[in-house]
């Protein structure tokens, strides 16, 4: 049997299987930490960040049975009932894992504001990761990590960032993200 | 607060990253080996008495 030589992670191939089963049932980006990673930092994490569009139960109830049929298995419950009510619509975020493995997890959570509705509706495919799949903006990555997040990890994700897209960022682009956080996650005027 | 060689490192590996085609390869080894060793060790854990509760814990499962 022929086997491909690959360069892709276990992070990379466990984003594209989940992604790929998420994709036919809701719009979803990966956005945060795996962003930067998914760019070459050089650095670990457990935990891939995914947000998904507000759906109604019966959208959800197909949504995880398509994952569960798929390999994958949510830590919190069994129960889509209990995944979506306990969970999801009080905005809480759910995690999945491959069945068996302890990580990594996605943890998946719904729109909560206009920023992520915004974030979703600008997702892109960024070819640079290899990844075939939907990410937020690199400036609402960027402006997330200097605006709210603001740890030293953060702090240098954007850094990073910056320099592999130098020359191609808008900054004004971040600035009104960064005015939207202050104002809705800061609560500033 | 982390001093400023720490940004500077960042900063020299996504120079690299940005003009090297091959960083995805060196990458791959550090990453997944990092996955590899916590799942050997959550995997060992979770035999161990209240080894799975321990683990939802440390991970803030709620």
């Amino acid at each position: 049997m022929k086997r491909e030589v690959t360069d892709k992670t276990i992070l990379d191939e466990f984003v594209e299987d989940f992604c790929k089963v998420v994709n036919k049932h809701v719009l979803y980006i990966i956005c945060s930490g795996f962003v930067a990673i998914a760019h070459g930092r050089s650095r670990g994490t457990e935990d891939i960040d995914m947000i998904i569009e507000k759906i109604n139960f019966e959208r959800f109830k197909r949504l995880h049975k398509d994952l569960v049929e798929n390999g994958f298995e949510c830590l919190q419950s069994e129960s889509s009932n209990n995944i979506y009510y306990d969970y999801l619509v009080n905005g809480d975020s759910v995690r999945y894992t491959k069945k068996g493995d302890f990580l990594p997890e996605m943890e998946v959570k719904f729109v909560k504001d206009e920023l992520d509705e915004e974030q979703l509706k600008t997702r892109v495919k960024l070819p640079l990761t290899q990844l075939d799949v939907y990410f937020s903006s690199i400036e609402g990555n960027i402006a997330f990590k200097e605006e709210l997040l603001k740890a030293d990890k953060d702090m240098e994700d954007a850094r990073h960032l910056r320099i592999i897209y130098r020359g191609q960022i808008d900054e004004n682009k971040i600035n009104k993200i960064k005015e939207k956080i202050r104002r809705l996650r800061l609560n500033e005027r | 607060m982390r001093d400023k060689t720490h940004m500077e490192q960042v900063e020299r590996w996504a120079e690299y990253v940005k003009n090297n085609h091959d960083w995805k390869k060196k990458l791959k080894p550090f990453l997944d080996s990092q996955i590899i060793i916590s799942r050997r060790f959550y995997g060992k854990l979770a035999k161990t008495f209240e080894g799975r509760k321990k683990i939802k814990e440390l991970r803030n499962i709620k």
